[in-house]
C-alpha cells in the first residue's frame, strides 16, 4: 500500500510540474496532452495494479503486473528512440540537400586561389 | 567523351595538390568537393587547377560525392570517376577503370583491391573486415563483388543519373552497388592499386554502415 502511495505522489509531482509548464507556455498542446495522458494512465495503472496482476496471469504471463508494465515501457522506449533516430536522419538528409545545392550554385572563386598564389 | 573526376575531400591539405595534379593528366576536369574542411584543402585544390565546390559544413563522403556527381552531370560529363583525396589510389589506373565504359562494355566500373594488382592490404582488413563486408553485401543486398568498400569507380552519365544514392556517410559504397543491382546496370570490377597510408575503415565503421543502411530503409 505504501509503495502505491509513494508512486502516486511521484505521479502527482510530475502532473503538477506539467500543469505548471503549460501555464508558463513552455509546452505545445500536443506535448502537453501526450504527457497528461501518459501520467494519468500511469496513475490508473498504479490504482489498478491488482486487477492488472490478475489480467496478466489470465493472459499466461508468469511475471507480476508491474513487471509486464515495465517490459511494455521498455519496448515503448526503444520504439521512441528508433522514431527519434529516424527523425534525426531525415533532418540530416534535408540539411545535406541544402548544403549540396549551396555548394553547386557557387564554386570556389578563382580570386581566392590568386590570394594563395600571391602569398 | 568528357571525363570528369569527382574527389571528395575533408582536411586533405597534405595530399590534395598532388592528387589533383596527378588526376588532371587523365581526365578533362577535376571537381574537388571540400566537405567542410578546417584546413586549406579547398584553396589548395583550386590552386592545383580543380573546380572546387564547398560544403559549408561536413556532410560525409557519400554526400560530397553526390554533390560532385550532380555538378559533373550539369556540366555535361559523359563519364564520372570517383576518386579519393588521401592519395591511396593511383591516378594511372584511371584509363583502365574508364575503359569498359568508353568501349560500351559496362555502365559502371568498380575498383577492386583483389583483382590482379598487388596491394599491401593490412592483414586484419584482408582477413576479417573485407570478407565480412563482402558477405554482408551478398546476403543482405544481393551484390556479389570482391571489394564492396572501394571508392574508386567510373560511371557513365546514364548510370550516374540512375544511381540516386542517399547515404551521406560511408554506407554509400554498399548503397551504390545495391542500387546498381536494382537498376540492372551492367557493371564490371577492375583491379586497382591501393597504397595504404592508414588502416582506414574499421569494424566499428562496418557496424555504422550496417546501421545507416538499416535506418535508410525506413526513409523515403
Amino acid at each position: 500500500m505504501l509503495q502505491k502511495v509513494l508512486a502516486l505522489i511521484v505521479v502527482a509531482f510530475f502532473l503538477a510540474k506539467l500543469l505548471w509548464q503549460q501555464r508558463k507556455r513552455r509546452l505545445s498542446w500536443t506535448e502537453f496532452f501526450f504527457w497528461l495522458i501518459f501520467w494519468l494512465l500511469s496513475a490508473v495503472a498504479i490504482l489498478m495494479l491488482d486487477d492488472i496482476d490478475k489480467l496478466v496471469a489470465r493472459l499466461g504471463f508468469s511475471g507480476s503486473g508491474i513487471e509486464v508494465l515495465l517490459y511494455i515501457g521498455f519496448a515503448l522506449l526503444l520504439y521512441f528512440v528508433f522514431r527519434l533516430r529516424l527523425r534525426l536522419e531525415k533532418i540530416d538528409r534535408q540539411l545535406t540537400i541544402l548544403v549540396s545545392s549551396m555548394a553547386q550554385q557557387k564554386p570556389l572563386e578563382s580570386i581566392q586561389n590568386n590570394k594563395i598564389e600571391n602569398k | 567523351m568528357k571525363v570528369v573526376c569527382v574527389i571528395p575531400a575533408w582536411n586533405e591539405a597534405k595530399t590534395i595538390v598532388n592528387v589533383v595534379q596527378e588526376v588532371k593528366k587523365y581526365v578533362d576536369e577535376v571537381i574537388v568537393v571540400d566537405d567542410g574542411s578546417e584546413d586549406e584543402t579547398g584553396r589548395l585544390a583550386r590552386s592545383a587547377g580543380a573546380t572546387v565546390l564547398v560544403h559549408t559544413i561536413n556532410r560525409g563522403q557519400g554526400a560530397a560525392l553526390r554533390t560532385g556527381t550532380e555538378y559533373a552531370l550539369n556540366i555535361g560529363a559523359d563519364i564520372i570517376v570517383h576518386f579519393d583525396a588521401d592519395g591511396q589510389f593511383a591516378a594511372q589506373d584511371i584509363p583502365k577503370v574508364i575503359s569498359p565504359v568508353i568501349q560500351g562494355e559496362a555502365e559502371a566500373v568498380f575498383g577492386s583491391r583483389f583483382l590482379g594488382e598487388r596491394n599491401n592490404i593490412p592483414f586484419l582488413k584482408k582477413a576479417i573486415v573485407l570478407p565480412l563486408a563482402r558477405l554482408f553485401n551478398l546476403v543482405f543486398l544481393g551484390v556479389r563483388v570482391r571489394d564492396p568498400q572501394n571508392g574508386f569507380r567510373a560511371l557513365s552519365a546514364q548510370a550516374a543519373r540512375q544511381l540516386n544514392w542517399r547515404q551521406d556517410k560511408m554506407a554509400h559504397c554498399s548503397e551504390i552497388l545495391w542500387l546498381a543491382r536494382l537498376a540492372k546496370i551492367n557493371y564490371q570490377e577492375v583491379g586497382v592499386t591501393v597504397h595504404y597510408n592508414n588502416f582506414g575503415q574499421r569494424m566499428s565503421g562496418g557496424w555504422k554502415i550496417i546501421s545507416d543502411l538499416f535506418l535508410g530503409r525506413f526513409l523515403k
